[in-house]
């Protein structure tokens, strides 16, 4: 006995647990003297293929009711304890003599054979006895640490009727026990997978099997491009690739939780073999970039927007009409592609993330976008207010090094301020909704008192413009109760058919609040107030040639600017071009 | 916009279930259906009375309208307005009242 292999034991439980196996005593004797020896000599080196050779196929029923009071395990243990090389023999010792003793000597006995234990009480490990082998394929390789986890299961209480059937089948060899964790789970049912889960036998591999269960489920009514989409992102998840490459795959949506895993994304050390050098120290934070370019995509989720580690985002070639102001959110971005897509106008926090964030490089050309010299022709692209001299439409001129102006965005224009009233409903201009303003722009100082029928349809009516007094930002209440509305989990829940019930008019409301929600939410370019409703719209143009170039350099001297047109919106009639914050 | 003996400085609103909101005229006016009700060129009923009911509208729901009247009142000249607070269950009432009163 090495008492150098195992480490001191505390005293063994009280609670010895017997079997009624009298046909099988003879065998159980030699079986564990086989043992003994064994133990004695390897102490750690366990086997259950020497023991199986003398096992029934079978075995009896087991009941912890089976306990018989009067078998002395305490004195055995002491003895055993006693007679070994002190605690440090482990529990070789221990069971060895429990078991010359029962043998020999516990003639009251017969018929009862003992279950072993070692450890403390609380992780008390049952020894590997005869009969409770699994008759298992994996027995061979059992090491220390799955012993470990065979300690936590017997331990449970929930598992000491089936510690066998389980046990053994699961507790294979180290290397490929998550494997056979996972074909046991898709074998035995669900139940069962959660039950490992539930023991929190290795979190990791837990996670695992939650993920792919869900993946199981969700294989069944998704279309290819969509599980493409999902194995492309699992598998960056797992090599802890931040550059996550969607492009090409058809994708006409974004299915929900596709994305929402990024988030966590984790970049895996490089370092692999031992020469480590200088140059291995690298960042572990992702620089996560995300390509989904050459898709069909109509439109962004919000999900997209929960991603706000992302560095590099590129949604070229898609079928977007709008970008969702919500990007706002992404304050690490730092490059993005809008390219070859069908947007009339950008959204003005892509110039916020420029201007107060870290955006380096906006690809926006080429898109059907509004031109400023249009503005005759198409009103959306009228110009009310120029800040630059209209017939220059150049950059400074300057000689020697370049001045900060010719790099920075430079306000060219603001466009006219579109109103929209409390339902959502352009003024003034015969037909428009707040989604897709369209028509002519009309003079709009030119107020009335006469108040909107609520009961007509605005479509078919032209508003006119009871223009405030002095505009005030409070919101409406129609806003207030979208607004908590949008921001409730349980508008998710509500269906179609519910919402049929309504009257058109709030209807209408409801679909806008859905469709804010669905984009990620929207904030007041004035006064970064969520809202649902846009009170106010204008079209800002900015010249920003310097960062669609990447800032490579500065303006030339002198150069013609390319503005773009910036779509701002208000959350109130107070919160228009020059408002005060 | 008031004539002198119909200038009541308070009006009453009260619920479908019989709760009465008592809130001063140029509050209740920040909705225009009131407005129009209460309007004493219009020889409405509500306007001789000063006092309105609102049958499809239950108490609860006409609490958190005075609430928001109040509030509009209150921040009508404030720069930064304060958010109000609704419960998400009342959330489709109120927008259905919201849509009633026209505020």
């Amino acid at each position: 006995m090495d008492p150098t292999l195992d480490p001191p034991l505390p005293p063994p439980p009280r609670r010895i647990h017997h079997r009624a196996s009298p046909t099988r005593r003879r065998d159980h004797y030699q079986n564990n003297h086989n043992h003994h020896y064994r133990l004695t000599a390897t102490a750690t080196a366990r086997s259950r293929c020497d023991d199986r050779s003398s096992q029934p196929s079978s075995d009896p029923a087991f009941f912890s009711s089976d306990d018989v009071p009067g078998s002395g395990g305490l004195e055995n243990y002491t003895a055993g304890s006693a007679a070994g090389a002190g605690a440090g023999a482990g529990a070789a010792t221990h069971t060895a003599h429990q078991h010359h003793h029962h043998a020999s000597g516990a003639g009251g006995l017969a018929g009862t054979r003992k279950r072993r234990y070692r450890g403390t009480w609380w992780g008390e490990k049952m020894m590997s006895s005869g009969g409770h082998q699994p008759q298992g394929q994996e027995g061979a390789k059992r090491n220390k640490r799955v012993d470990w986890r065979e300690k936590r299961l017997v331990d449970s209480g929930v598992w000491m009727g089936s510690d066998d059937s389980l046990a053994g089948g699961f507790l294979g060899s180290d290397a490929s026990w998550g494997e056979e964790v996972w074909g046991q789970f898709v074998g035995e049912g669900e139940g069962k997978g959660e039950g490992v889960d539930g023991k929190g036998i290795g979190i990791g591999i837990g996670i695992g099997i939650g993920r792919r269960g869900e993946e199981g489920e969700r294989m069944f009514d998704e279309p290819r491009e969509h599980q493409i989409a999902r194995a492309i992102v699992n598998d960056c998840l797992e090599r802890g690739d931040d550059s996550v490459d969607l492009s090409g795959g058809n994708l006409r949506s974004i299915p929900s939780g596709l994305l929402r895993p990024l988030q966590h994304l984790t970049k895996l050390p490089a370092i692999k073999e031992p020469p480590v050098t200088e140059d291995v120290y690298t960042s572990l934070e992702p620089f996560l970039r995300l390509f989904l370019a050459g898709n069909a995509l109509p439109k962004l989720c919000g999900e997209l927007f929960e991603l706000d580690t992302l560095r590099v985002l590129s949604l070229r070639n898609n079928k977007l009409t709008e970008i969702p102001a919500a990007i706002r959110r992404l304050t690490m971005l730092q490059e993005v592609n809008l390219s070859v897509n069908r947007l009339r106008s950008l959204p003005w926090e892509l110039l916020w993330l420029i201007r107060k964030g870290d955006l380096k490089h906006l690809t926006v050309r080429p898109n059907p976008l509004l031109q400023i010299d249009d503005g005759a022709h198409d009103p959306e692209a009228a110009v009310a207010e120029w800040h630059v001299p209209r017939e220059e439409l150049r950059s400074c001129v300057y000689e020697g090094p370049a001045p900060e102006q010719a790099w920075a965005p430079v306000h060219v224009a603001t466009g006219p301020v579109r109103r929209y009233n409390a339902e959502g409903v352009l003024l003034l201009p015969p037909a428009g909704s707040s989604s897709q303003p369209v028509g002519t722009a009309m003079e709009l100082d030119a107020p009335s008192d006469t108040d909107p029928d609520p009961d007509t349809n605005p479509q078919d009516r032209p508003c006119p413009t009871p223009l405030p007094p002095a505009a005030s930002r409070v919101p409406s209440l129609r806003e207030v109760a979208l607004l908590s509305l949008t921001r409730s989990p349980s508008f998710d829940l509500l269906s179609d058919a519910e919402l049929a019930g309504y009257p058109a008019l709030m209807l209408r409301l409801l679909r806008d609040a859905r469709e804010v929600r669905a984009a990620g939410g929207r904030s007041c370019s004035v006064c970064h107030r969520g809202f649902v409703l846009a009170r106010t719209e204008w079209i800002e143009w900015w010249d920003c040639s310097t960062y669609e170039n990447g800032l490579k350099g500065p303006r030339p001297s002198g150069e013609g600017l390319r503005p773009l047109p910036f779509r701002r919106l208000g959350c109130s009639w107070g919160c228009v071009p020059g408002a005060e914050i | 916009m008031t004539t002198p003996e119909q200038d009541q400085e308070f009006v009453t609103l009260v619920s479908g279930d019989g709760y009465e909101f008592i809130l001063p005229r140029s509050t209740a006016c920040i909705s225009k259906t009131l407005r129009m009700m209460f309007d004493p060129l219009s020889k409405f009923s509500e306007a001789l009375t000063g006092r309105c009911v609102l049958e499809n509208i239950s108490g609860e729901v006409l609490e958190k309208v005075c609430e928001y009247l109040c509030y509009n009142e209150k921040n009508k000249d404030q720069v930064n307005v304060p958010d109000m607070e609704i419960p998400p269950e009342l959330c489709l009432e109120l927008l259905m009242a919201a849509d009633y009163l026209d505020v």
